[in-house]
């Protein structure tokens, strides 16, 4: 079992405390005693996940980052290894600190579980592993969905009901927070929180309410599988060919995504060297090209077909859930504004 | 066991990129330690003749001397590798290829009597080449990783895949849907670890189409983003407009 699922599988109905607005600073303070502390910082116009160096710099109102917070659990470039021509190895100590992503969205929760599930299950990864096991999620409910959210259609959002240490809603004058866990008890024990009266859950609900009716964007998961299979051959791919550039950030911006390719950086003595591993992608040509060059997706249709069909039907029989969880960032990030809802209202003949 | 031999050549070309390998001052020693720089005119003073065991040339094929000079470094290299843009596709260089050679000579010479270029191309016109070290300038990094790989006789990691891939993987801001900049980045080769958007500035394409580049619906992007045919002509054929890939987009719209 996956280390989220044991945790929640403990918890039943959560505790509720109030932190009122002016002591967010105070608590991140106090957390970062103890923490690494990682939550949503501005950089240019959009926001990344970054380590919070001063409790200002913290930016909650925001609706979306540029890539991920799984790229804190699985790093886009990480050394696994050192080695030496005489055989020894030294693996790459990992890191001591534990760490509290702060701020996370539900449908990065929720992707975060899905990794869990890919990199815990079958093949179980240290390195994954080593990380997820010293992070705290301190998820906040989304108030405010971007232009490309559509995480209400697949049940990954708005709210979040499993997978977080600690929940916070804004109800404008603070947070209500709700504990998922024992790590997350021990967290708001330290500090000194009233618990929150009953009136904060009609509070909590009348948010999500509100948040819930600006969606843009909407994906009908009705029969889902069922519609892919049977539109495998569906002009749209064709369309979708001459029109995808085939730059693969629709994938490296994914937050379930979870492929990666294994380089070796040799010294120059050419005796030692070190294995990192890095994020690939199933968009990229060479990904599916095998020994004496045959390429089992060599078409860009292919590969479109390959990413929407592994989110939204390949996922389900492996892990038990649809694999897109609606965060809207492949669309953003699409030069050519190639849109996954859209291709789907678009096969149901919408 | 003797080091390995290394040539370095220069045609037609800033000789930017073999500064790029004096640059790697750091660790040059260290390189020398590995291989021996037997030719390489713009370093030494004396420099020793072939058979050599990689040559690296620099620069585009612009003259017939050049092509004679070219063929001979192809006998007596037993790798040889086009080093930086010019040589992989005719680089900054071709860009007076869609002008007659006469007006374009005379923009730059008073005197043509002793002038005699040809179009411009890269090596890979006149003779077969082993490896394509792309970029203006050549990245460091992946010359010294095609080195080792080399000497260890494994195939060297050289990104075949778009600039974006680099970009995101460093988090950068998207130039082009966020600032709303024309960028070649999603079908420019990678390799220089997003250089030119990591420090704001959007991808010039310098390290030529890659691997699967979709140029013509960038082009119609770019149409959208109200260019004229023109300028996309000319964001295509600044450094690696021969290219069929390259060349698509330009006349794409």
């Amino acid at each position: 079992m996956s280390v989220a699922y044991a945790r929640q599988a403990e918890w039943g109905i959560p505790q509720l405390y109030l932190l009122p607005a002016a002591k967010l600073n105070p608590f991140l303070e106090e957390l970062k005693e103890y923490y690494t502390v990682i939550g949503p910082v501005a950089r240019g116009k959009e926001f990344v996940f970054a380590p919070v160096a001063k409790p200002e710099e913290l930016a909650l109102s925001y609706q979306t980052t540029l890539l991920p917070p799984k790229k804190v659990l699985h790093l886009p470039f990480e050394v696994l290894f050192s080695f030496h021509e005489d055989q020894q190895i030294v693996e790459t100590a990992p890191e001591q600190r534990p760490q509290v992503i702060f701020g996370i969205h539900p449908c990065d929760v929720r992707a975060i579980l899905i990794l869990d599930k890919a990199y815990t299950a079958e093949y179980p990864d240290p390195y994954y592993i080593a990380k997820r096991r010293h992070t705290l999620l301190v998820a906040l409910n989304c108030a405010e969905p971007g232009e490309n959210c559509f995480c209400q259609s697949l049940g990954t959002g708005p709210d979040l009901k499993e997978g977080y240490d600690l929940l916070l809603t804004d109800l404008g004058h603070g947070y209500l927070i709700e504990v998922g866990s024992p790590w997350g008890r021990e967290l708001v024990q330290t500090m000194d929180l009233a618990p929150a009266p009953r009136v904060a859950m009609v509070e909590k609900q009348k948010v999500l309410e509100n948040a819930r009716r600006k969606f843009h964007k909407k994906l009908n998961t009705q029969g889902l599988p069922e519609l892919l299979e049977e539109n495998f051959r569906h002009p749209i791919w064709e369309e979708l060919m001459h029109d995808c550039l085939a730059c693969g950030s629709c994938t490296m911006v994914c937050p379930t995504c979870f492929c990666y390719n294994v380089v070796d950086k040799i010294d120059l003595n050419l005796k030692s060297g070190k294995r990192q591993r890095e994020w690939d992608s199933c968009m990229l040509l060479e990904y599916a090209q095998v020994a004496l060059g045959h390429n089992f997706r060599k078409d860009r249709d292919a590969r479109v077909k390959q990413r929407i069909y592994h989110k939204l039907v390949y996922y389900e029989p492996q892990f038990s859930t649809l694999g897109c969880v609606g965060c809207g960032r492949c669309i953003k990030t699409c030069v050519k504004k190639i849109d996954i809802t859209d291709v789907i209202s678009r096969l149901r003949g919408e | 066991m003797s080091k390995p031999r290394v040539a370095v050549y220069k045609m037609s070309s800033c000789a930017g990129c073999q500064l790029e390998i004096l640059n790697l001052e750091p660790i040059l020693l260290d390189l020398l330690g590995t291989v021996e720089l037997s030719y390489f005119v713009m370093a030494r003073r004396e420099n020793e003749p072939g058979p050599y065991d990689i040559g690296l040339v620099e620069g585009a094929i612009t003259c017939g001397e050049e092509i004679e000079r070219l063929k001979k470094a192809r006998q007596e290299c037993h790798l040889l590798v086009a080093l930086g843009s010019c040589a992989c596709y005719g680089g900054l260089p071709s860009i007076k290829n869609w002008q007659p050679q006469r007006v374009v000579e005379s923009r730059v010479y008073d005197n043509l009597a002793a002038i005699h270029s040809t179009t411009a191309y890269g090596i890979d016109y006149y003779v077969p080449v082993d490896a394509y070290l792309k970029g203006c300038p050549v990245s460091r990094e992946e010359l010294l990783d095609f080195i080792k790989s080399t000497l260890l006789g494994v195939r060297p990691y050289l990104r075949p895949h778009s600039v974006c891939v680099e970009c995101k993987l460093h988090e950068n801001v998207c130039l082009f849907v966020t600032d709303g900049a024309i960028c070649l980045g999603p079908v420019t080769t990678a390799g220089c670890g997003a250089l030119c958007p990591s420090r704001g500035k959007p991808c010039d394409g310098c390290r030529g189409p890659a691997n699967d580049a979709n140029t013509v619906s960038l082009a119609q992007t770019m149409v959208s983003y109200g260019l004229h045919h023109s300028d996309i002509a000319r964001y295509f054929r600044k450094f690696a407009g021969m290219t069929p890939e390259f060349s698509k987009g330009a006349e794409a719209v």
